[in-house]
């Protein structure tokens, strides 16, 4: 979004006139100087953690290193790369966990923190709730969920089941269950965050507006669906775009979980480029495959940011 | 104060402009520093070794520390710095890129063949020639550290091979003796059916995940009769008979008699857990494991039994494993051969001289640690028996359990394993393994074809 309100502005700055008066002594003059060496930790760090190690897996995906002889190889990684079987695999299951990732992980919170809203006394207790699991550390809650989901009958969910006379199921064991069985585990441990982001956004929205809709007559449903959704579509797109984001990067819960079973079926983009790296140390074909999703990525958000553009800017 | 800060800027910029280029040198390629003249062995010389004990084990830190001493008294030209360094899969690449990796540490067996093919360790063929104790180490476990033309690239300090693990208690519950433990795999089916049926416990159980289920499919298709990669690890034999059978074993366990459990995702800590606690009468696993179970674990010394693994008519034999010293492929002559000394003292002096072997067995009984565990011997066999004299007294393993094992452990040949990128053809096995164990139709020659096309194209690309 940023990108897009951007250029205007520079234009206008950097219009003929201005830039003569510009010039390195009144740069200096101006406390140029100070600035920079106040922006020099920030510019530090990034440079440093951020920029540097980004060119670093640039330089690695043309190489092929075991880090003591390095080779250059050109395109050769990304070759191979697109060659894997798995990719496809990979591909596919990602974009399946990110699909139902965002069907149940994008309303839910919405409809949760609309709920919230509406409690007047026990509001600080709901979104305390809301926002507990995400207070677990991943890996521990993702060891939880795993032993929720024992295949046997002493398993959380198989003795629910049980209780109904159903089950057991075999849950993460079985081929078709695997993908929304983590897709459940990754809603339920990360929902809380966008509860309460959504909560703060639904604090600002008038009062008057919803009085308004209800002296004309309107349901909750459309006092929902004419006030608070076009109210908070700005942070929803955004919300969005992060998830969609957030869940195509996917590894913590089917590494720990399933390690990509059973038959590949949770085998997901970045436990692949984890496969290539640590379990093959292939890194040049591990950076290729982080590049291509880096740049899948930022086409996508490209894509997204210009097909909402209208709908984003109020 | 605007005066001072403008000074400072351009220095904080040579700062920056610094700190870019340190981070540019990194991970440039270095020269081979083992070409050029002979080790000069009288040198002082500077070596940081890994496997330091942590200060968790107290008595182990201080036992080390104590050889650390004796060693440094004994080699004065020769400073060990000691770290903790320990292998990780994931932090080994790490070290190398970042320079970190110290002169001598300790990787598993299973790791070797890649670190030997991606150049990865030292070459110590000329530094191990000059070492009496080195030069008579077991020739069988010497292969596993020896390339196609003789190089050696390590140290084997501890071995095992694979075998057929069983708890002994499930065994007398199911109304089995368990000191005749299977020895043929119709022998392992029955067997687990009746631990199926008499305990809580599943009978049998493989692991399947992190390269495992290849793993031990690999191990198990050696007893069946075939290899899974040819000699010159230039093709692939996934699709042979032998893997079949060991797949239809499984699927029979599986889905005829309902054996082994009901969660097929295990790795090697979920299946090593199961079968120390009780939970898993038998499982395909390293011999070596008594003190992983016993002494990290609590299972009863007395549950726990090994047996060789069981051989088909056409079984060829079964893997070995254990742990090797290697050394930093960066490292000069004179700290690989500075290493060699080390790794020497630290791992075999107890097979020469009868003051240390004692010592150190009585050391590690009084810290509740292991003596006399189940393994395969690194040094050949009148070494090994002269140590075992020795430390008698001392043993504190029930070592009558394992009579059947320890009587055929030199007669099973040690296969080992795929040459060439192994751990890429477990990685295409695993869900192999994951399919039969979770699908009743899963067709197990089409799962073998694939696979044979998914690793030959891998090793096609070299």
């Amino acid at each position: 979004m940023v990108a897009l309100d951007d250029p205007p502005a520079v234009a206008h700055r950097s219009s003929p006139t201005r830039r003569r008066q510009r010039s390195p002594m009144t740069w200096l003059r101006r406390g140029g100087l100070t600035t920079l060496v106040f922006f020099l930790p920030l510019l530090l760090s990034f440079a440093y953690f951020s920029w540097w190690p980004i060119l670093r897996s640039l330089v690695l995906s043309l190489q092929q290193t075991n880090f003591i002889v390095t080779e250059w190889v050109g395109l050769a990684n990304f070759e191979r790369v697109l060659a894997d079987p798995l990719l496809l695999t990979a591909v596919w299951n990602t974009t399946y966990f990110t699909l139902l990732a965002v069907a149940i992980g994008f309303p839910v919170p919405i409809l949760l923190a609309v709920l919230i809203a509406e409690m007047r006394r026990t509001r600080g207790f709901a979104s305390v709730l809301a926002y507990l699991p995400v207070i677990i550390p991943p890996v521990v809650s993702v060891l939880l969920w795993k032993t929720f989901y024992r295949p046997d009958e002493a398993g959380l969910f198989n003795t629910i089941l049980g209780w109904f006379g159903l089950g057991p199921l075999p849950w993460l064991n079985d081929p078709n269950l695997v993908i929304p069985a983590i897709v459940v585990q990754a809603t339920w441990a990360s929902f809380g965050t966008a509860v309460i982001i959504y909560l703060a956004t639904l604090m600002t929205i008038r009062t008057e507006l919803y009085e308004a809709a209800e002296i004309d007559g309107a349901s909750i449903l459309r006092r929902f669906w004419h006030v608070t959704l076009p109210q908070m579509r700005g942070i929803l797109l955004i919300m969005l775009l992060l998830q969609l984001i957030g869940t195509f990067q996917v590894f913590t819960e089917p590494y720990i979980m399933t390690g990509g079973g059973p038959e590949n079926r949770s085998m997901t983009l970045l436990l692949l480029i984890y496969r290539y790296a640590f379990v093959s140390g292939d890194y040049g074909r591990a950076t290729a495959l982080s590049l291509l999703l880096a740049l899948a990525l930022s086409l996508l958000s490209a894509i997204y940011l210009w097909a909402t553009r209208r709908w984003s800017t109020s | 104060m605007r005066r001072r800060t403008r000074r400072a800027a351009p220095l904080a910029l040579l700062g920056v402009a610094a700190m870019i280029l340190s981070a540019c040198s990194g991970g440039g390629s270095g020269d081979d520093p083992t070409d050029g003249a002979p080790a000069d062995t009288d040198a002082p010389v500077t070596i940081s070794v890994g496997g330091k004990p942590t200060t968790e084990n107290p008595e182990q830190l201080a036992d080390f520390e104590r050889r650390l001493d004796e060693f440094t008294a004994d080699h004065p030209n020769i400073t060990v710095e000691a770290e903790e360094t320990l292998w990780e899969a994931d932090t080994f690449q790490a070290l190398l890129a970042g320079g970190t990796m110290p002169t001598v540490m300790q990787v598993p067996f299973t790791e070797i063949g890649a670190l030997i093919e991606r150049q990865q360790v030292a070459d110590i063929t000329d530094q191990i020639e000059g070492s009496e104790v080195l030069q008579h180490l077991n020739p069988t476990v010497m292969d596993v550290v020896t390339d196609d033309s003789d190089r050696i690239f390590g140290v084997p300090i501890a071995a095992y091979t694979m075998g057929l693990l069983y708890n002994r208690a499930l065994f007398e519950q199911a109304g089995l003796d368990p000191d005749a433990p299977p020895q043929t795999w119709e022998e392992v089916r029955a067997a687990a059916q009746a631990i199926d049926e008499a305990t809580d416990a599943q009978g049998f159980g493989t692991m399947t995940l992190d390269n495992t289920g290849g793993w031990i499919l690999t191990t198990t298709s050696y007893a069946f009769g075939s290899t899974l990669q040819s000699d010159d690890g230039a093709t692939a034999t996934i699709d042979n008979p032998a893997t079949t059978e060991v797949l239809e074993f499984y699927r029979s366990l599986r889905w005829e008699d309902n054996s082994m459990g009901s969660n097929f995702l295990l790795n090697y800590d979920d299946a090593v857990n199961a079968f120390a606690s009780g939970q898993m009468g038998m499982f395909v696993q390293g011999a070596d494991n008594y003190s992983n179970m016993v002494v990290n674990r609590g299972m009863d010394p007395q549950d726990f039994g090994v047996a060789p693994l069981p051989q088909t008519d056409e079984g060829l034999g079964t893997l070995g494993g254990g742990t090797i010293s290697i050394i930093n492929p960066t490292a000069t002559p004179e700290e690989i051969a500075a290493g060699l000394e080390w790794i020497e003292f630290r791992s075999f002096q107890q097979f020469t001289d009868e003051e240390v072997a004692v010592a150190n067995a009585e050391a590690a009984a009084a810290d509740g640690l292991a003596v006399g565990a189940p393994g395969l011997p690194v040094v050949n066999a009148e070494l090994d028996a002269q140590y075992l004299e020795w430390i008698a007294p001392v043993i504190n393993v029930p070592r009558e359990n394992y009579e059947l094992y320890l009587s055929t452990v030199e007669d099973i040949p040690l296969i080992p394993e795929p040459s060439v990128k192994a751990q890429e053809l477990y990685a295409s096995l695993d869900p192999v393994v994951q399919a039969v164990l979770t699908r009743e139709d899963a067709d197990i020659d089409q799962l073998l074809t694939d696979a044979q096309g998914t690793v030959q194209a891998a090793l096609d690309a070299g």
